[in-house]
């Protein structure tokens, strides 16, 4: 019986191990792998978000290449008129000749202006109300209810109201962009301060901090994190409220152009001032977010960060 | 002079009408340049007394005082570390030593805080974030922060309790060099008995808002935690806060 199950055995066993001899030389084989610089992973992620960056620009040059060879090929073939879907070239063109004769320089400035000046005047006034509202239990108390009931109205209701408190000048305009500003922002602004961690209050006043210290240096530190986002969220209204504002009733801007060229039909204009739009909001969000990563240098949280992959 | 407690009573809820009491009657006195430890089952009071002596509380009857005066809300001459160390996020580990003679507007805050950032340890980690450090290494400078003011006392709030063993050992041993070198009245909160043995000159046991045990540990520095009188305290203090002999306590 012995000799029987050895040698059935024995010749099993031998294989097993010429299979993992077979695996050891494989590693083997593998080794100088191994023998490569040992780069640590952050270092290694560092790199990998410069080729993101490449790749995000990828993703633009692709889209651009996608809506031309779409409209050459509507051109070529006729599956709809032409006219309604301008190559990205015939944008480029048109976006030229107006540089030409000065007007597009004139039209993105007055854009400009508007957006910075009631974006900046909306996120003031939305700081100072909403430290006064966190910090003051009587302000809050006059001040909220008329938000909370007033803040939900679209903004866009207004803009009638805005023409004739304000005029057809440029005060309605940048009123109605700080407004789209301050109402998303300011529920922000009091949320970051209410949720300063109360340890940290404690171990300020403990190091010596009055109350104004701890405001300026423990409160606002905490919360600018929200503000930023607030910031962020807020941007995409303060645009609408932007073209929406200079559709109706200017005669300049981004938003004007779009109006002006529904009249004439000239559809690469709109798609030039919507383009030109697209790229003034997204060069507005780099910038806030580049001060972001600027100012919170000391945040180590996140998805990403969670994981090593 | 020292700290002194007297007749403190304090309350969060009422029940039938009578306020429940958290601390009763609480009487104590702490010389000048003592290490004491509280020793205490969680919900036994010793964190409120810690809050009470911070000033982040106010005594419902009786009255706290620091060499004579009596206390007023939070002052930097009582520096507190914390459990979860609570340091400043969003500055480093020199911004936040320096943050108690910055407010003051001190020309010498650099220097200074360069000396007790040395001093717990932490040359080279000036630029470093809370968020970058170990907990040992927050912990460390919590206690830089609070004697950069030169405080009169240093409450500390179980601040070894969030760390590991290992970790833990180390800081007690650090702990007991820091206050011989600073020199400072330490009124430490803790639940683990041989911690309290290990560092304490004296030993307040808080049992259901009052003090059960006080007593005065007669052992030299550094001390052997497996020598028989350190055992005798440790078997001394588990009897009183198990509240009988019986039960014994698994060591740590």
């Amino acid at each position: 019986m012995d000799t029987v199950k050895e040698s059935v055995f024995v010749p099993a066993a031998q294989e097993l191990i010429s299979v993992h001899e077979a695996l050891a030389l494989s590693q083997y084989m593998a080794e100088p792998v191994f023998e490569e610089d040992i780069v640590p992973r952050k270092i290694m992620e560092e790199r990998k978000a410069g080729v993101n960056t490449y790749l995000k620009a990828l993703s633009l040059v692709l889209f651009f290449c996608i809506w031309q060879i779409i409209s050459y090929l509507n051109a070529v073939s006729l599956w709809f008129n032409p006219v309604f879907l301008p190559s990205p070239v015939m944008v480029v063109q048109t976006g030229y000749a107006y540089l030409q004769d000065g007007t597009l320089l004139n039209h993105i400035g007055m854009s400009f202006y508007r957006m910075l000046a009631g974006f900046s005047i909306g996120v003031v006034i939305a700081v100072v109300l909403g430290v006064l509202i966190a910090t003051r239990r009587d302000v809050d108390n006059l001040v909220s209810p008329i938000l909370n009931m007033v803040g939900p109205i679209p903004i866009f209701a207004f803009l009638p109201m805005f023409l004739i408190w304000f005029g057809i000048g440029e005060m309605s305009k940048i009123a109605l962009i700080a407004y789209a500003t301050f109402v998303p922002l300011i529920t922000y602004i009091i949320d970051g301060i209410k949720n300063t961690d109360p340890i940290l209050i404690r171990s300020a006043r403990s190091l010596g901090a009055t109350q104004y210290q701890v405001f300026t240096k423990v409160i606002l530190n905490s919360a600018l994190p929200h503000i930023f986002a607030g910031m962020k969220i807020s941007l995409a209204l303060t645009f609408s409220a932007l073209v929406v504002a200079e559709m109706m009733g200017a005669s300049s801007g981004l938003g004007y152009i779009i109006v002006n060229a529904k009249n004439w039909f000239k559809m690469a204009d709109m798609f030039l001032a919507a383009t030109l739009i697209g790229l003034e909001y997204t060069l507005f969000y780099g910038l806030l977010t580049l001060i972001e990563k600027r100012l919170f240098r000391w945040k180590k949280a996140g998805t990403d960060r969670a994981i090593e992959k | 002079m020292g700290v002194i407690f007297q007749y403190i009573h304090k309350a969060f809820d009422e029940a039938n009408g009578q306020p429940k009491y958290i601390l009763k009657d609480i009487n104590l006195e702490i010389g000048t340049g003592e290490f004491i430890c509280v020793l205490g089952k969680s919900g036994c009071g010793k964190s409120t007394l810690l809050n009470l002596l911070a000033g982040y509380l106010k005594p419902d009857k009786g009255r706290i005082s620091v060499d004579g005066v009596d206390i007023q809300g939070p002052s930097e001459q009582r520096g507190v570390v914390f459990q979860q160390h609570a340091l400043f996020p969003w500055y480093t580990v020199r911004e936040n030593v320096e943050f108690g003679l910055r407010i003051k507007k001190r020309k010498d805050a650099a220097a200074v805080a360069a000396a007790y950032i040395a001093m717990v340890g932490l040359k080279g980690y000036e630029d470093a974030y809370p968020a970058e450090l170990s907990g040992g290494m927050a912990q460390r400078v919590g206690i830089a922060r609070a004697l950069v003011n030169d405080p009169q006392v240093l409450l500390m709030d179980e601040p070894l309790g969030a760390l590991d063993a290992l970790t833990r050992d180390t800081m007690r041993k650090e702990l007991i060099r820091i206050w011989q070198i600073s020199r400072k009245t330490i009124f430490f909160i803790t639940h683990s008995v041989p911690e309290a043995v290990y560092l304490a000159d004296r030993v307040v046991i808080l049992k259901e808002g009052q003090i059960a045990m006080d007593t005065t540990i007669a052992l030299a520095r550094p001390r052997d935690i497996r020598s028989p009188e350190f055992l005798y305290y440790v078997d001394l203090f588990s009897a009183n806060l198990t509240g009988n002999g019986q039960e014994s306590m698994i060591a740590e």
